[in-house]
């Protein structure tokens, strides 16, 4: 290597080892913990190493029994009850019950450990309860990523639809592709309007226009969510406007709605599509518009044929980032939306704050980015424009 | 030339001492985390800063909304920056169960001091907390004061906000469809019971507005959004004080209460300090200022009982706590999860 490129190495290498530690590791952590399955392995570490010797067949052998009851006893005590019992419970509710039943008892079990735990709670004689624990002690699971699929795992261990109360996941993430896919074009709609005139304004109007753009796009998202809500309620400045000029006769319902959600999504990504196009309109020579004209192409013509195209690679950058922002959108949906206004990432958050299922948040997470990431690859492929060539019509 | 490159290369250095500097902790100071609102700053009034006068001892206070993932992965990583907190019933128990919590000090935190149902293994109890149905009685003359009637949409049109979570809603759906608060929980333990339940908000179910946060009851309500809610008794006392009078009537038949504990976050290196300020701020002395000044309902047995309190603090829950439905903590513990998701599937739909 010559001693310019090992320069430039070194130059990069320290950011590199950044985005590295800081980026690929906790992703690659998230993606772990959506398919990891620690809770049996760690919490009942011989019970796990009993079942995995047994062949699945019937009951498993005196020495499984034994070493669950004295490990959920002790469990208890070294305070691991609690996600063990919340881990089996997310698999077939009443397990937690049980668990519990079990590890409280245990002064009152004794050896033979088969026949006491059977007669403490008929379901230790269940093999199918067996099984579910075997399949827990071999460290991975596909329950979390079939659960965000609205799917499930049968006691026997087949995958089956999930039953239609809890079944919310697909019509999930079906509405947080729809939201962002319309606030994506709502964006590039008004965004390149706005780009243009910025391009086109004398230098001193253009500065003030893009103070505009550029000083909301720096206040706070919370400041100008919250600031919707007072825009849109009931009593608000907006009804007050539509009821002064007649257009409504009473208060109309804007707040908590799927049309607050898309005005406050539509009004802070604004700036990242309207930036980008400035950028690429600025760049583009104004003697190719002055050559079509030469040629004798109309107005609209010119505009299809010469500048569109030109600027189809910022209408790209400005869609892409709109898009990929949009997709993981929380708190504006949390706080103008209604309860079916909620995307994706409300769950991931309610996953992770609330129930503690980190599995089941980073499943949502991963099965988001693989989405996300198959839209945009093919984006790029069937859309026009969005290829490294740019428009061709 | 050179004065500038000096200049600046006297800024860098400045500017990278004061980022170590500010980096290096030595011994960390004792910090206790709440809820926050008007009943965090009347407790930093009083209790913290009284812990701190008292002993000389810095405290910080800071807020959270009840997000448990962060106390978890502060254990699991082992770098604990919060020492005490405040925690509700069913996250102290399932805490505890996991062993975020450490178990109460009885030694330091002198037991016999608190009232029944007060204290846990791993915590001391704080506050009592509730929620009633409220309205705002300068809009509306003659609103309706229980669960039954408030499902009347045709008495009492307008809109109505519970919170989003099943915790309450699902007991207030039960109240309304005419079970008898001893009954709820052992109908909600059912299969039927939770169908009812949710067949119960059904009817409802376009009219409801969910909040997630304490304050958001309070401004619906104000500003004309919703016509009734179901709030936190503490903000309700709060915003008939800002507003004079008693704009929003509290309904004590339509109470929901519990017990919100203090706990010190195990592997806290100010964990033996913790206990000590847990047994200095769920003292009488301490809560019956903080009581005399803020609409509070101690969780301490001589704090509760005192007349002048019951008398100045017409949001105290002890004299009122008889008449509504304890949470039951055991219950949601044990279900919690399951209606959790239940829930979240209904309201989605």
């Amino acid at each position: 290597m010559s001693r310019v490129n090992l320069l430039a190495a070194a130059l990069i290498g320290p950011l590199l080892l950044l985005v590295v530690a800081s980026f690929v590791v906790p992703l690659l952590v998230t993606l772990y913990t959506a398919v990891g399955d620690p809770e049996i392995r760690e919490s009942l570490p011989g019970t796990a190493a009993a079942v995995r010797a047994w062949d699945g067949e019937g009951l498993p052998p005196e020495e499984a029994y034994a070493a669950i009851a004295a490990e959920l006893a002790a469990a208890q005590e070294g305070q691991a009850i609690g996600a063990l019992s919340r881990r089996l419970n997310f698999e077939q509710p009443g397990l937690r019950a049980l668990v519990l039943k079990t590890a409280r008892g245990k002064e009152s079990l004794a050896a033979p450990y088969k026949d006491a735990l059977i007669a403490l709670d008929a379901r230790w004689g269940s093999p199918e309860l067996w099984q579910l624990i075997r399949r827990g002690a071999g460290g991975l699971t596909p329950l979390y990523l079939l659960r965000s699929l609205d799917l499930t795992l049968t006691p026997a261990g087949d995958v089956a639809r999930a039953p239609k109360d809890e079944a919310i996941f697909v019509s999930l993430f079906y509405r947080t592709f729809e939201i962002s896919i319309w606030v994506t074009v709502l964006c590039v709609l008004l965004g390149y309007p706005v780009a243009w005139t910025l391009s086109t304004l004398p230098q001193r109007w253009a500065n003030l226009a893009m103070a505009l753009v550029l000083i909301p796009f720096w206040t706070s998202i919370l400041v100008r969510t919250t600031a919707w809500f007072i825009l849109l309620q009931r009593e608000g400045p907006v009804n007050a406007f539509l009821q002064a000029t007649r257009i409504a006769d009473a208060p109309l319902t804007m707040i908590f709605t799927r049309f607050a959600v898309y005005v406050a999504m539509v009004h802070v990504l604004l700036p990242f599509v309207i930036l980008p196009l400035y950028s690429v309109m600025k760049g583009i020579d104004p003697v190719y518009m002055r050559a079509a004209a030469s040629l004798g192409a109309p107005e609209w013509k010119r505009f299809l044929r010469v500048y569109l195209p030109l600027t189809m690679p910022g209408v790209a950058a400005g869609a892409v980032m709109v898009f990929m922002l949009s997709v993981g959108f929380y708190v504006t949906p949390a706080l103008v939306g209604g309860a079916n206004d909620q995307m994706v990432s409300y769950f991931i958050a309610f996953f992770t704050n609330d129930t503690i299922n980190w599995g089941m948040a980073a499943a949502l997470a991963a099965l988001l980015l693989m989405m996300t990431g198959i839209l945009v690859v093919a984006a790029r492929v069937i859309l026009p424009g969005f290829r490294p060539g740019g428009l061709k019509l | 030339m050179q004065m500038d490159r000096m200049k600046g290369l006297a800024m860098s250095a400045l500017v990278g001492i004061a980022v170590l500097g500010a980096g290096a902790t030595a011994a960390r100071e004792l910090m206790i985390v709440g809820f926050g609102g008007p009943f965090q700053d009347n407790a930093r009034k009083h209790l913290f800063k009284g812990f701190e006068t008292a002993t000389g001892k810095k405290v910080n206070d800071d807020v959270y909304n009840g997000e448990m993932a962060k106390i978890y992965a502060m254990v699991k990583a082992k770098d604990v920056t919060w020492d005490v907190i405040m925690v509700e019933a069913p996250e102290l128990a399932r805490g505890c169960e996991d062993g975020i919590f450490e178990k109460m000090d009885w030694s330091v935190v002198k037991k016999s001091k608190f009232i029944a149902n007060g204290t846990s293994t791993c915590g001391a109890g704080a506050v009592l907390w509730g929620v009633t149905l409220f309205y705002d009685s300068t809009k509306i003359k003659d609103g309706p004061d229980t669960y039954a009637k408030l499902w009347d949409l045709k008495a009492y049109p307008g809109k109505r906000s519970f919170r989003s979570t099943p915790k309450t809603t699902l007991e207030i759906a039960l109240l309304a469809d005419g079970v008898a608060p001893a009954d709820v929980y052992k109908v909600l333990s059912t299969p039927e019971g939770v169908k009812r339940a949710f067949a119960k908000l059904d009817q409802i179910k376009p009219q409801i507005v969910w909040w997630k946060s304490g304050t958001q009851p309070v401004q619906l309500v104000g500003s004309g959004e919703v016509a009734y809610a179901v709030g936190f008794t503490g903000r309700i006392v709060r915003a008939n004080a800002d507003a004079g009078g008693n704009k929003y009537p509290l309904l004590w038949k339509t109470l929901l209460w519990s017990v919100d504990s203090w706990a010190v976050v195990k592997g806290s290196p100010n964990a033996a300090e913790g206990m000590k300020m847990i047994e200095w701020i769920t003292d009488a002395k301490p809560l019956t200022a903080m009581a005399a000044d803020y609409a509070v309902s101690p969780a301490n047995a001589e704090a509760a009982a005192n007349p002048m309190l019951r008398e100045k603090n017409p949001g105290m829950l002890s004299p009122h706590a008889a008449q509504g439905l304890f949470i039951d903590t055991d219950f949601w513990v044990a279900n919690g999860a399951d209606l959790e998701t239940k829930f979240n599937a209904w309201v989605a739909q």
